[in-house]
């Protein structure tokens, strides 16, 4: 009984002695461990911050939908957090040479810039995405604006980007948004 | 074969110092292979530990007594679950059994989150194995399970309350939980030393924390529930020290787990999340030192058992390293934001954030007074119930509240003209609640009905929120009422399990509440036909039987129950008798009714001679809201635990797994 628990025991000891020195005797160079450089760490930083920006955005939707967030509220925030989550997209542009930005709440979807001539819709963050919805781009027509209201905030492309920056969208806030109807 | 299981756990220390070393090595020189070398180490202890745990769970099915470990926690008559259960019995087996369920997080931990960036899990490798090496020191030199002597006939046996099934279960959900703490620690730990302070190491550990705590939380009600059926004392909870040690790290860990909400959506709070992680982590540790370092037992024995110096040393080595290490991170950890307003959802999490770690601070100083003060004045004080009820009212009904409240305010900031529209339904309801109560007499207990209607407030609030986003919802979508609520859940796990989490939390405010503040006791020596009459419950006590179990003599009192003159049960409250490990328990016996929640608890306290019995008879009212909460809360924590693919991919395009769609 002695010698086969010994004989186990060794039996262990060597299958892990092997397991952990595979890693080590597998032929081939010894490649370095993957670090972010200081570029990766900042598009990352940037990539945070937009998603936490844009999901402040839907956040405040929601609440403003569910009656949490008055009208007033809802104006007097929206503003900020526009600004936030375009910077946070110029940013992470600029950071990463010109990508299209990633919607937060819908991976895959770019906001591009409309075509010369195009109407301008409003645009206000994802609220909820919709089931039956395809992933698309997070501008949505307002639901049906008021005839008196001024246009929301739209994407438009920058008019004249500096020579160094790359060409991309920016979302610029209108000063005074009206909040859509809540449902 | 104690050679087997001792040569398995000596490997087990082996591949953890290894992982230590290695770990370090490859992560500081980047050196990729050394890491996945370190990272092997980590899985092959696991496999180790589980060799050990095999042996030693074989010899206890085989009664094996020539291991000491055996011999003193079972005997042959004991029930073969009970003989697997003996596993953590006793303080070296679990031990084991803590360094088994650690290598398995640490283990899978690294082989799962590998996405998170082979960089910071070479720095969380080492980590992990500084832990899993402190344990495997302590099972190989310190308070080995594999130690033999010439085997006795029999066994001592296991201890008599360990005997229920409750016990099968708590103790495994506990290590569960104080174990599954590690992982987020060792994340932390790991951000820390890589210099990698973003939000990786919380999405790495988001679904790690959730299930330490819902272990955690799911190991304390299996415990109330244990000591309420098997101590025989007609309670659930008596802030014994042992009890509290799985409270501490809970809310620790509760408080962490809304702070850290607070971290990703506004980028704030990052040191206080780290501090938090820490205190959540050593208080699990400081829980397995209370529970098995004999120090509640006496200062004395903590000072001549084998193992409570060795954890007051690490419990301390990890409080200041963590300390040093956040301290050196300060610069990296700064906040870029800041608190816009005092009436904001952050802020209300802050608020909540203060009162949980004033209370689990509070029960601290509680549990740690009586030792100091043993240690420091040679005195021996007791901290009873009164400090803790007091604390627990103090801060546990403005937390109960704030459960309320938080999710009814906005982030950022809030008006007095939305905070008056949105806290008005809430308000009208815990009024109504707390008017009615007051005329259905509850107004005996102020704090029983200031529990309540603060917990109608929540409850109105949970309703209001699952009702507002499923009609938004709806309005967008025009899909069906359950559809739509379905989806409301779906695409928003975490908030809405956190919300049915805040339901059970209401039930269990109840139940204690109920229990607590409006039960009724009775109690009397009585004689054959004699009886009791106990609120509306007429108690007759007819004789006494004995019989004769797999291990034990059982005596049991025959009472015939009556309410309004008719017989609606018979009930039979005794003892047991072990011969084996000379003990006598408490047999209680409990009628539940689940219409109304109301238990009747009945325990024969003393069989007399000459057959009467000393005999007492609770009425607990509601103190079953305390075990559907259970449920509620194991149901609210899966909700939030389970996998959203959509937020997945969203965090997988974030860290760059995969392409930005074009």
């Amino acid at each position: 009984m002695l010698t086969a628990a010994l004989v186990l025991g060794a039996l262990l000891a060597v299958a892990a002695v092997v397991f952990v020195a595979r890693p080590l005797v597998r032929g081939g160079a010894d490649e370095a461990l993957e670090t972010p450089d200081e570029a990766e760490q900042r598009r990352l930083a940037l990539a945070e911050e937009r998603d936490r920006a844009l999901a402040a955005l839907k956040e405040l939707e929601f609440d403003h939908r569910t009656g949490k967030v008055s009208d007033e509220d809802y104006r007097a925030l929206v503003t900020d957090l526009r600004h936030a989550a375009a910077d946070a997209l110029r940013a992470l542009d600029r950071g990463t040479g010109g990508t299209m930005s990633t919607d937060a709440s819908n991976p895959g979807s770019t906001i591009e810039p409309l075509p010369p001539g195009a109407p301008e819709p409003p645009i206000v963050p994802e609220p909820e995405p919709v089931p039956h919805e395809p992933p698309g781009p997070v501008i949505v027509p307002e639901p049906e604006p008021a005839p008196h209201e001024p246009p929301g905030p739209v994407i438009v492309p920058e008019p004249e980007p500096a020579p160094h920056e790359p060409p991309g969208p920016v979302i610029v806030p209108e000063p005074d948004p009206q909040p859509p109807p809540r449902e | 074969m104690p050679e087997l299981g001792r040569a398995a756990l000596v490997v087990c220390f082996g591949l953890a110092l290894y992982a230590v070393g290695a770990g370090f090595a490859g992560a500081h020189l980047r050196r990729r292979r050394l890491a996945l070398s370190a990272q092997n180490a980590l899985v092959a202890a696991f496999v180790a530990a589980a060799v050990a745990a095999v042996v030693l769970l074989a010899a206890l099915v085989r009664s094996d007594f020539s291991f000491t470990y055996v011999s003193s926690f079972t005997s042959r008559d004991l029930p073969l679950t009970y003989k697997i259960t003996a596993l953590w019995g006793g303080q070296e087996g679990s031990l084991l059994l803590w360094l088994l369920v650690l290598t398995g997080y640490g283990a899978a931990a690294v082989l799962l989150d590998r996405k998170a960036g082979r960089e910071l899990v070479a720095w969380v490798v080492p980590v992990l194995g500084i832990v899993a090496a402190f344990f495997s020191l302590l099972v190989v030199f310190v308070a080995s399970p594999f130690k033999t002597h010439l085997a006795p006939d029999d066994g001592l046996g296991l201890n008599s309350s360990l005997q229920s099934p409750y016990m099968q279960a708590h103790p495994p959900m506990l290590y569960l939980g104080y174990v599954g703490l590690t992982v987020p620690f060792a994340f932390a730990m790991g951000a820390l030393l890589s210099g990698r302070t973003d939000e990786r190491w919380i999405v790495a550990t988001r679904r790690w924390t959730l299930a330490a705590w819902m272990f955690l939380g799911i190991g304390q009600l299996l415990g109330a529930k244990w000591a309420y059926e098997e101590v025989g004392w007609g309670g659930y909870y008596a802030w014994d020290p042992v009890e509290n040690a799985a409270l501490m790290p809970w809310l620790a860990s509760t408080a962490f787990l809304h702070s850290v909400m607070v971290q990703e959506k506004k980028g704030m709070l990052k040191v206080w999340n780290m501090l938090l992680v820490v205190l959540a982590f050593s208080l699990s540790l400081f829980g397995t030192f209370l529970t098995r370092s004999g120090v509640l037992n006496s200062i004395h024995s903590f000072t001549e058992g084998s193992i409570g110096p060795w954890f007051l040393g690490f419990i301390c080595f990890v409080v200041a390293a963590s300390l040093v290490l956040i301290f050196r991170r300060l610069p990296l950890l700064r906040s870029r934001t800041k608190l816009e307003s005092l009436a904001s959802r952050e802020a209300t999490f802050l608020y909540n954030n203060l009162l949980l770690v004033a209370l689990c601070l509070t029960i601290l100083w509680g549990v740690t007074f009586p030792i100091l003060s043993e240690a420091v004045r040679g005195e021996s004080v007791t901290v009873g119930r009164p400090y803790y009820d007091f604390f627990l009212r103090a801060f546990g009904l403005p937390l109960l509240l704030l459960m309320g409240i938080g999710p009814l305010v906005a982030w950022r900031r809030a008006s007095l003209r939305s905070l008056a529209r949105t806290f008005l339904w809430p308000f009208v309801v815990a009024v109504a609640a707390g008017a009615g109560l007051i005329a259905a007499g509850a107004g005996s207990s102020v704090p029983g009905l200031i529990a309540y209607t603060f917990a109608a407030f929540v409850a109105a609030t949970i309703v209001l929120e699952f009702a507002r986003g499923t009609a938004a919802r709806r309005a967008l979508s025009r899909e069906s009422i359950p559809v739509a609520f379905g989806q409301l859940v779906a695409r928003n796990r975490r908030r809405y399990g956190g919300y049915v989490v805040h339901a059970a939390i209401v039930l269990l405010a109840i139940g204690i509440a109920g229990s607590s503040a409006y039960d009724t006791s009775r109690s009397a020596r009585l004689a054959p036909g004699q009886s009791l009459k106990v609120r509306d419950y007429t108690l007759v006590y007819r004789g006494l039987r004995s019989s004769r179990a797999e291990n034990a003599t059982e005596t049991r009192a025959t009472i015939d129950v009556f309410r309004s003159g008719d017989r609606i049960a018979t009930m039979h409250p005794g003892k047991n008798s072990y011969p084996v490990e000379q003990q006598v328990s408490n047999e209680v016996a409990i009628r539940s009714d689940w219409l109304t929640g109301e238990d009747l608890f009945l325990i024969t306290e003393q069989v007399n001679r000459n057959g009467t019995i000393d005999f007492k008879a609770i009425v607990n009212p509601l103190v079953n809201l305390i075990w559907l909460a259970g449920i509620v809360f194991l149901l609210g924590s899966l909700v939030a635990l389970w996998p959203d693919a959509r937020e997945e991919r969203r965090l997988a395009v974030r860290y760059g797994r995969l392409p930005q769609e074009a």
